[in-house]
């Protein structure tokens, strides 16, 4: 039990950073970048190949972040903002963006070709047991770099005038500019934060699928449906629980139920969480928190 | 009535009669060429039905997605489901029964359109986004479900049912299936071109747009939003039952990447376009054959292609082309006075009889009647403590108040937008607390808004046309063949003349084919003075008629308003400039935070120290 909740934390980290790379971009621009599952991709795919080439797999690992930065402020320069310096509420990013995504991945296939390749396996190889359970250090690495990286987000969103900046032009982007605000400035930082998320769980996930340039569609739904469990629209920290909720109980329902349950169980638990509380569980909007006062009342 | 309407429409009817027989000999001409353009496909090699077959069930899939997204705003990612639901029971049934393939279209369209109405209903609580995602949810499903029953073939897939052949005689007419897949797209085109051209179009905008003003206008919004759904969902599954005659249906073609390209296509053609769907599918299901190179490259151009499309043409391409064909045709509008003159719109009042006589009724009935109301926003605190309000049957009762005193919250409340935590409230006598504002609408209350909710896009006439809505019977009925009906023809004529006419007795008569976008803020109040007046009330709420108003339009407005309590209207106005309000009102009510502090004449009201004190700052 111990077991299949700590594995389910350490990928529900993996879907919980790209649900947090998802609603960074997606707070302050309100479009949900569909080739957000690229980036991670884009990560792997470098590092696998600088490996390959001879490369130091620490100096990979630091290109591969900054290449998907860098998809990621491509991203909106060529796929987003045109789109909204047209009609802010328009749709037309959905196309743009889809695109940007079958640009990136067939690119990638193109490049690498379509099989997996070998990717190093940075702390995979050293295992740790705790009580029971048996975990590698990848997979601590990555439940300890989700939660600095959520806490580091939310410090920054909160505490700094950055975030608050970030918040304003969340709450209404004209009101910001016209206060001084440069919303593009904002945008593209709040970008590249999110490149860097993404890329930052390829890095951790990538020891165990290897690089294969498909990998940024399933991810990224997954990263998707963390978003929406936890409610990242309002608040991308709530997509890391989201995450983390959702890592649980695919690897509970994998165990549980069958080999193949994680393919639908996810699913499952997104419609009924969308029919319960359609902002998501930890929003500022949820059903939580507006049972909070009546529980409290009580 | 209807007879003096019928005589004096003869002018605007002959001139739509000329513009009638156009547009007929030109759909007609249409329809001919697409009929040929059928003959020529159903003769064609395979390869290219193929290719065009496709096309046209994307097309059908693409053109109600539009319905719902062009026309309500709903950007629903449900189409692939529904397409799958009847793309799978067609097979499934097909392979298991023996019956009949045309037995089961109808069975395909009422189990679609019945889930399309219950998924609508379920995500209506959510709007935006959020409408998008949870429809995007529902085609995960039933992907997941197709992929794991064992009724579904799994990932293979199930091969769908022969299409039956023609008889020996209408053999030369070539490949039975590309006639019915033809015809279907044909039949949705017709569908959204006829409701593009009822009166029921500019319904459907205001809902997307503008729903508060809608909902005021007597439209059981949510009711038509799940309707209209329903119909798409509906035709996206009679897109699947012509999919399965095409070959093998399994889970990979109704992914959730198919409710996406949809979306796309539509985009990418142009919103809210007849053709531009069409337009859009051919492109994004053609492509990989037209451009055969390497399959990666080939979806790096696909990809690219679509950014350029959306980035450089943000209305579509057939949005383009309709903008730059209406700039060259289009003569502009710019250089006319704010207010028509009021000499024409008097006269024009004159000939105007109320179409039924309220002077009958005793003065001192009371029309409106507000007992002990309660009101706050959520956990806030109150808005409105134990407000009595009574207004008399063709009265002008002003509400004047201080900013915050709770004006807007009390006309919300008679309007049906509000629903108060205590106090009842009757309109000519019937308890309306449980009445949504629709209903209030169907009892002659009509209701302006401070901040005008028009449909920006549509010309000032189609505006006030969503007025008359409920005064013109199976309207919605009959919409999805509006053109092909006598009767709608003269009911077209007939609403477009009263539209006219109320905008010429406003003053606006000069602003009738503007687009309410392209109006000065004054010709914007105007329009929605009409869209209220055509209807006819007996009530009618104004919410700070006069705000942004210039002085010879506020006059021009005190005139407007004599004239309808002339008429026997009942009017509750609220406003700050005292100014104009006193002159016209036989009753003024004073709310300060939340009570009333007195009710009387104007001049009672001007007296009073309290009100001196509190709100003319003395």
């Amino acid at each position: 039990m111990l077991q299949l909740l700590l594995s389910g934390l350490a990928i529900g980290s993996i879907y919980g950073l790209i649900g947090m790379a998802l609603a960074i971009s997606f707070y302050v621009t309100r479009v949900i970048n569909f080739a957000q599952g690229q980036m991670m991709m884009i990560a792997i795919m470098i590092v696998s190949a600088l490996t390959a080439a001879g490369c130091s797999p620490w100096l990979a690992v630091v290109a591969g972040l900054l290449s998907a930065c860098a998809v990621a402020i491509l991203s909106y320069v060529l796929a987003v903002r045109p789109i909204l310096a047209f009609d802010r509420f328009s749709f037309g990013w959905l196309v743009s963006t889809l695109g940007f995504a079958v640009v990136v991945e067939n690119a990638a296939a193109y490049v690498w070709g379509p099989t997996s390749r070998a990717f190093p396996p940075i702390l995979n190889a050293t295992s740790v047991h705790i009580s029971t359970a048996v975990l590698t250090e990848q997979q601590l690495l990555a439940i300890a770099t989700a939660a600095v990286l959520t806490a580091g987000f939310e410090v920054v969103r909160k505490r700094t005038l950055f975030g608050k900046l970030g918040m304003a032009i969340a709450a209404d982007p004209e009101m910001a500019s016209a206060i001084g605000a440069n919303t593009t400035a904002v945008a593209i930082v709040a970008f590249s934060i999110s490149g860097l998320f993404s890329g930052v769980a390829g890095v951790l996930i990538g020891p165990s699928t290897f690089a294969n340039p498909y990998l940024g569609d399933t991810f990224g739904t997954y990263g998707f449906i963390a978003m929406m469990i936890g409610g990242g629209t309002e608040k991308p920290a709530a997509a890391m629980f989201g995450g983390l909720l959702l890592g649980v109980m695919s690897e509970g329902a994998n165990t549980l139920i069958n080999s193949q349950a994680s393919d639908w169980f996810p699913f499952v638990v997104l419609v009924v969480i969308l029919i319960v509380s359609p902002r998501g569980l930890f929003s500022s909007g949820s059903l939580l928190r507006r049972l909070r006062p009546a529980l409290l009342a009580r | 009535m209807a007879g003096k309407h019928g005589q004096l429409s003869l002018p605007g009817g002959t001139a739509s009669g000329h513009f009638a027989h156009l547009w007929r000999a030109r759909s007609f001409a249409f329809v001919i060429a697409y009929l040929a353009l059928t003959f020529f496909l159903a003769r064609s090699s395979l390869a290219v039905q193929g290719l065009a077959l496709v096309a046209a069930v994307f097309g059908i899939l693409a053109i109600s997605l539009d319905l719902v997204a062009g026309m309500l705003g709903l950007y629903s990612l449900g189409q692939g489901g529904f397409f799958a639901i009847g793309a799978y029971l067609t097979t499934i049934v097909a392979a298991d029964t023996q019956v009949s393939v045309f037995w089961l279209l109808p069975v395909v369209l009422v189990v679609t359109g019945l889930s399309g109405a219950i998924i609508g209903a379920m995500s209506l609580r959510v709007s935006g986004l959020y409408f998008a995602i949870t429809t995007f949810v529902f085609t995960l499903v039933l992907t997941v479900l197709a992929t794991d029953l064992p009724i579904t073939g799994g990932l293979q897939g199930l091969l769908g049912p022969a299409f039956p052949d023609l008889p020996e005689a209408l053999a030369p007419l070539g490949t039975p299936v590309v006639w019915c897949v033809m015809l279907a797209l044909l039949v949705a085109i017709g569908l959204v071109w006829n409701i593009r051209r009822s009166p029921l179009y500019p319904v459907l905008l205001a809902i997307r747009d503008a729903e508060p003003f809608a909902e005021a206008a007597g439209v059981r919004t949510g009711l038509v939003k799940v309707g209209v759904f329903g119909l798409s969902a509906a035709m996206a599954g009679s897109a699947g039952w012509l999919f399965s005659f095409l070959g093998v249906v399994s889970p990979g073609q109704f992914d959730w990447s198919v409710s996406l390209n949809i979306l796309v296509m539509v985009l990418v053609g142009g919103i809210n376009t007849t053709l531009g769907p069409i337009v859009g599918a051919s492109f994004v299901t053609m492509f990989p054959a037209v451009v055969n190179i390497d399959p990666w490259l080939q979806e790096i151009l696909y990809g690219a292609l679509s950014i350029i499309a959306i980035t450089v043409f943000p209305e579509g391409v057939v949005g383009l082309l309709k903008r730059q064909f209406a700039a060259v045709f289009k003569a502009p509008t710019a250089g006319r006075e704010a207010t028509g003159s009021s000499e024409t719109s008097r006269a024009d009042t004159a000939s105007q009889q109320p179409e039924t006589s309220r002077e009958g009724g005793p003065a001192a009935e009371a029309i409106v009647e507000c007992r002990g109301i309660g009101f706050s926003y959520g956990q806030g605190p109150k808005v409105l403590r134990n407000v009595d309000l009574v207004v008399k049957r063709g009265h002008i009762h002003g509400l004047i108040g201080p900013n915050g005193s709770g004006k807007s919250t009390l006309a919300n409340i008679i309007a049906g937008r509000l629903r108060p935590q205590a106090g009842t409230t009757h309109v000519k006598g019937v308890l309306v607390d449980r009445l949504a504002p629709s209903e209030r609408a169907g009892l002659g209350l009509r209701r302006t808004f401070q901040a005008a909710q028009l449909v920006r896009e549509l010309p000032t006439s189609r505006n006030v046309l969503v007025g008359l809505y409920g005064r013109v019977p199976g309207l919605v009925r009959r919409a999805a063949v509006w053109t092909l009906l006598p009767s709608a023809a003269r009911d077209s004529a007939s609403m477009q003349f009263r539209a006219e006419q109320a905008l010429r007795e406003v003053g606006a008569g000069d602003w009738i084919d503007s687009r309410v976008g392209d109006v000065p803020h004054g010709i914007e109040q105007l329009t929605q003075l009409a869209s209220v007046g055509v209807a006819a009330p007996e009530i009618i709420v104004l919410d700070e008629p006069a705000t942004g108003l210039s002085i010879s339009e506020v006059d021009h407005l005190a005139r407007l308003l004599g004239q309808l309590k002339a008429r026997g209207v009942t009017m509750i106005i609220i406003e700050h400039q005292t100014r104009f309000l006193f002159p016209l009102c036989d009753q003024v009510t004073v709310l300060n935070a939340g009570e009333v502090v007195l009710t009387g004449t104007a001049d009672e009201v001007r007296a009073n120290p309290v009100v001196r004190q509190i709100y003319l700052g003395e």
